[in-house]
């Protein structure tokens, strides 16, 4: 499974790249570029080859693990890529773990207590986060803090290892935003798929066994209702490693998300093929986590 | 269809959702009658003008009346969000039942080939999409639509998968009914709900993509109005002008939540088990 | 049994690649600085930029993202002072035997960074390098003129021009002639990611898309100088958080809009300085296509257009309206605002339409670059005024990549963008004008233009070189094949702790005799 997405992929993003108008030597030398000095930099970065022998290029290296260098910064691609997904990692971890801390035990009350006031303001509020675009937020969440507070979040980013406080202090800000938005999400589908298996069949039946109630929310329904509810969480963990752009780029933190953009309006083909090929293997791996996890759930679904 | 009218009369959260969904589906089919001014009109004599009896909802950077431009971005965002979650949403109900019905070789390769494109950085894929395409509001419902089909599939296949080892489907095959039937008629119904609470939030999903995909010069073209771009523009006002981000803002939250809120009830509604 | 051994499988797998990725090189060099940075006597200014850097090769990088940090490693033989008037930087002084011929004496005894004397080797090298072809240098085509290059001794080099050419003293202050170390470039390949210079600061590390640190030069050539320890770029491409980072003090200096500007008046702790930038906004044509082909339309669409509303609704009132060459550069710029295509006047405009043939006016389509809000604010505003002839334009707005694309392909109608007139007017006029200018893309063409500008080159009179420019200024005004719009003021937030800095157009980020207080 991985060999043949991974392949997608790699060859579905070089060959859109090539494809989508614009010219990185252009972009690199700007508007002092002369015919001349184009074509050279062309050529010094191998884009007069045929486009097969490009790939193979690439896919050569990047079989050997070497991603190649930046067109633009001529940094390595491959630890630049290592280094910035330590933190992208990090942010989406800690608000998906905020996300869960919010919504999970919200999803379940409000179910258990469907359609009575306290499920009524649950889903307002858990809407509301929903609804409220996050660079709105993160922006409004900056403002507030440096006017009434007099605080902004330290400028210098730190990595976990070197200096955790310093770090934590960097990721909470943004984590939060992100954490905030995913909860709405997550305490819906928490909420409906609870529902749903609390009509079925065999809760009825436990219930009329005389099961207590927490018995049955807890040891049954919330189980049963983790697929559904995986499911989502997968998708937005995948979802946020590539698309914590506008996030990293409020709170100017140096992830893979600004690494792609980046590298995308600057037409560095390098740069995005390596960074698009690195966050396809983390998805897949995250996807393969999540099928597995469902296997555990529902011993039904046999894992192939 | 009677029964369904009864039944969303009953439940007053949806009621409330559902009218605040027509309401802002009116506003945006009849902006040119509610709209006091033209949505590009500039008063350069008024720009930045806090709420008055002349501009309730206030001016823009340009001098252009925001209640104007609020109702006429009512149309925009909604067919932003209804063609690029319909684009998303049928092609992931179709992928999806597929893939989840017969499993196998065909589950692999849609599954493989959505994988490849959810794999995709979003903003990425939508990029590579209205960059071929060119830039415009449809290419960019479209590219939208595109973006969010891989989580449709992978939702409706997975609640395919649960729904299937059911004992009423297994015997269903068991005496022959064609697969056709069978996903219409005995699995469609039955993944409707976790389908549906994703459609509504497809629709606020499509809404903010749209903006973000704008903050790149994606989306709708200026001096259209969306709700997005002008959230995105007002940012920077924030601090003088907070009119000029509070009602976007207000318009997009109240949308979504309405959608929400009747997307909710329709659940319910549509529920087999509940009728 | 397989099934359960997959999910740990998998989770340590996720950890293993996670811990294995948090050890590389980065990581300990900052971890060091952590302490460093606090003691007293040091003197750190953290400057908030909004863009990355692109790279650090002064020869191969225009973005000013980079040649805002570069130019603080590397110098170049002469450079402007506050003045802009011509002085040496790494050449004590320089004489000119004859039109063609320049012979610089060197400042002796600089040391690059890694400790080697700088010969004139090295200034022959870098300029070698420069017009190298292999380079593929943005600003080699400033040197073409260059025949030969001679280095008479250690400290003194010779350069023979093809012809007289008044614009190579410019051109050499610009930041990308800098000297470079000949044996840093054979090591590394390029200057990208490593930098040695003479300059008043040392690099020291950069962290992608968050800083990039330089630290006090102590062997610096000049006397006293630099008087901080430490410069610390980083890059804040939110205008929200570097307003906030320099409200709170978690930064010393950044760069801001005017609107954000305004904002800060009134905060005590922070001081806002301002100076009228070398950029101008401008409408560019593609003279080749229809209806743009015709001068009367150009002209017709500079008479509806309102500049004054321009430099008030997008910049806040805070530009002045401008021809090719900017106000900022002094005596070199026309007055415009007598000309009379600057004068909106719908009547005329649409008379001038009627004589082109359109005189219902025409469709057309605007593209600019969303990256821009004033570029779109602008485009916006054009479209109404020039409702008012009939001219009916839509907005493409584009992403930065396929911008660039479209401007080098001339695939489009009309452009909007900004222009930086340099420090020489032959750049703000032949560079972007004449039939061969390497940024002339707008298929514009004019013999008569084009002999002026060549000879606006090769006059080193500079009285009878302003003559010729103020006519070419004219000409070029009234064949509008670009309307020039405003240049605006540039913004500079500085903390009140912050002392000996003043911005200038040519020499915004001038730090060298700045310090804290």
């Amino acid at each position: 499974m991985l060999i043949p997405v991974l392949f997608g992929v790699s060859l579905f993003i070089f060959f859109v790249m090539r494809v989508v108008p614009g010219d990185v030597a252009q972009t690199i030398l700007g508007t002092d570029a002369t015919p001349a000095s184009l074509k050279q930099l062309r050529e010094n970065f191998g884009l007069d080859l045929p486009l097969y022998q490009q790939y193979l290029n690439w896919m050569g290296g990047v079989l050997t693990g070497d991603f190649g260098e930046s067109m633009r910064t001529g940094k390595a691609v491959l630890p630049d890529i290592l280094n910035r997904f330590k933190l992208t990692f990090e942010l989406t971890l800690i608000a998906a773990v905020i996300s869960w801390i919010i919504s999970i035990p919200l999803g379940i009350i409000a179910a258990t207590k469907r359609n009575s006031k306290t499920d009524f303001s649950l889903r307002v509020v858990s809407l509301l986060g929903v609804s409220v675009p996050t660079f709105a937020l993160a922006t409004v969440l900056i403002l507030i803090l440096s006017l009434f507070f007099s605080y902004s979040p330290p400028v210098g980013y730190v990595g976990f290892f070197e200096n955790p406080i310093k770090n934590l202090e960097i990721i909470i800000l943004p984590a939060i935003v992100l954490g905030t938005s995913m909860a709405g999400a997550v305490m819906r589908m928490t909420r409906s798929s609870i529902l749903e298996i609390l009509r079925q069949d065999f809760i009825r039946t436990i219930r009329a066994k005389g099961a207590k109630e927490k018995v049955v929310i807890f040891q049954h329904a919330l189980k049963n209702a983790m697929i559904p509810i995986l499911t989502i969480i997968g998708l937005q963990i995948g979802t946020l490693l590539g698309g914590t752009v506008i996030i990293e780029q409020i709170f100017s933190l140096p992830g893979l998300g600004q690494l792609v953009l980046t590298a995308i309006t600057q037409r560095d083909f390098v740069v995005v093929q390596g960074a698009v090929l690195f966050i396809a293997f983390i998805f897949v791996m995250i996807n393969l986590l999540v099928d597995v996890l469902y296997s555990y759930l529902d011993p039904r679904i046999s894992y192939k | 269809m009677k029964s369904f009218w009864k039944r969303l009369k009953n439940d007053k959260v949806g009621l409330i959702g559902c009218i605040g969904v027509l309401l802002v589906v009116i506003f945006g089919l009849l902006a040119p009658a509610i709209a006091p001014y033209r949505p590009e009109q500039m008063f350069t004599e008024h720009t930045m003008q806090s709420p008055n009896g002349k501009f309730i909802f206030g001016t823009d950077e340009f001098g252009r009346d925001i209640f104007t431009r609020i109702v006429y971005g009512a149309k925009v965002s909604l067919q932003v969000g209804l063609i690029a979650v319909g684009i998303g949403a049928i092609g992931g109900l179709v992928f999806g039942l597929i893939a989840g019905y017969f499993q196998g070789i065909v589950d692999q390769v849609i599954m493989r080939v959505m994988d490849v494109l959810f794999a995709f950085p979003d903003i990425l894929l939508a990029l590579t999409i209205v960059a071929v395409l060119g830039p415009s509001l449809t290419n960019t419902m479209i590219a939208i639509g595109i973006v969010f089909m891989p989580v449709f599939t992978r939702i409706v296949r997975g609640s395919v998968i649960s729904v299937k080892e059911n004992e009423y489907i297994t015997n269903a095959v068991a005496i022959g009914v064609s697969p056709f039937t069978i996903i219409f008629r005995h699995i469609t119904p039955n993944i409707m709900a976790p389908f549906i609470v994703q459609v509504t939030l497809g629709l606020s999903g499509a809404i903010l993509t749209e903006a973000a995909l704008s903050f790149l010069g994606l989306g709708v073209q200026p001096p259209n109005p969306s709700w997005g771009v002008m959230l995105n523009a007002s940012r920077t006002y924030m601090e003088f002008a907070p009119w000029t981000i509070l009602f976007p803002a207000g318009a997009i939250v109240f949308t979504i939540f309405c959608f929400n809120l009747f997307g909710d009830s329709l659940r319910d509604i549509l529920d087999p088990q509940l009728k | 049994m397989y099934k359960k051994l997959m999910l740990p499988f998998l989770m340590i797998l996720l950890l293993v690649f996670a811990t294995a990725c948090s050890d590389d090189k980065s990581s300990d060099s900052s971890g060091k600085d952590g302490k460093e940075g606090k003691s007293d006597a040091e003197q750190t200014l953290k400057i908030a930029n909004d863009q990355e850097p692109a790279g650090l090769d002064p020869h191969k990088t225009p973005a000013h993202s980079s040649v805002r940090i570069y130019s603080k490693i590397y110098e170049g033989l002469v450079t402007f002072d506050e003045n802009m008037e011509l002085v040496g930087q790494l050449a004590s002084d320089w004489e000119q035997p004859d039109d063609k011929t320049y012979v610089f004496n060197l400042v002796e005894g600089v040391k690059f960074h890694n400790g080697r004397e700088m010969t004139a080797d090295d200034v022959k090298y870098s300029f070698e390098r420069i017009m190298d072809e292999k380079t593929a240098s943005h600003i080699s085509s400033y040197f073409a003129d260059i025949k030969s290059i001679e280095v008479m001794d250690d400290n003194t080099i010779k350069f023979e021009l093809e012809e007289p050419n008044a614009t190579f003293l410019t051109n050499l202050t610009n930041s990308s002639a800098a000297v470079v170390a000949k044996e840093v470039v054979e090591e590394n390949e390029d200057l990208q990611q490593v930098a040695v210079g003479t300059g008043p600061f040392v690099f020291e590390k950069w962290v992608p898309d968050n800083s990039v640190t330089l630290i006090k030069n102590k062997d610096y050539h000049v006397k006293d100088t630099p008087k901080l320890d430490r410069l610390e770029y980083y890059t804040m491409k939110e205008e929200a958080a570097r307003l906030s980072a320099i409200r709170t003090g978690e930064i010393d200096m950044t760069t801001l809009t005017s609107k954000s500007a305004g904002l800060l008046e009134k905060d005590d702790n922070v001081e806002i300085k301002d100076y009228q930038s070398l950029e101008y906004s401008y409408v560019g044509f593609n003279t080749e296509n229809k209806p743009f082909n015709d001068e009367k339309v150009r002209q017709a669409l500079s008479l509806a257009t309102d500049r004054e509303s321009i430099a008030k609704v997008v910049w806040d009132g805070k530009a002045i309206i401008t021809g090719p060459i900017t106000p900022a550069m002094g005596d070199w710029a026309i007055d415009v605002k007598d000309e009379e295509l600057y004068m909106r006047n719908i009547e005329e405009a649409k008379k001038l339409l009627a004589d082109a043939g359109y005189p219902d006016g025409f469709s057309t389509t605007i593209t600019t670059a969303s990256t821009y809000a004033d570029m779109v604010d602008t485009a916006q505003l054009l479209q109404q005024q020039w409702a008012e002839i009939g001219v009916k334009a839509e907005i493409k707005q584009i992403e930065w990549g396929e911008y660039i694309d479209t401007w080098s392909n001339k695939t489009a109608d009309i452009l909007i963008g900004r222009n930086g007139s340099g420090t020489d007017p032959d750049r703000a006029m032949n560079y972007f004008f004449s039939t061969e200018g390497s940024a002339n893309v707008w298929n514009f063409s004019d013999k008569d233009y084009d002999k002026l500008v060549e000879e606006g080159k090769r006059t080193i009179d500079q009285d009878e070189r302003k003559e010729i420019y103020d006519k070419a200024q004219k000409e070029l005004l009234e064949l509008s094949p670009n309307l020039f719009l405003v240049s605006p003021e540039s913004y500079v937030a500085v903390r009140k702790d912050v002392k000996g800095y003043t911005p200038r157009a040519h020499n915004a980020e001038d730090i060298d005799q700045t310090y804290k207080e």
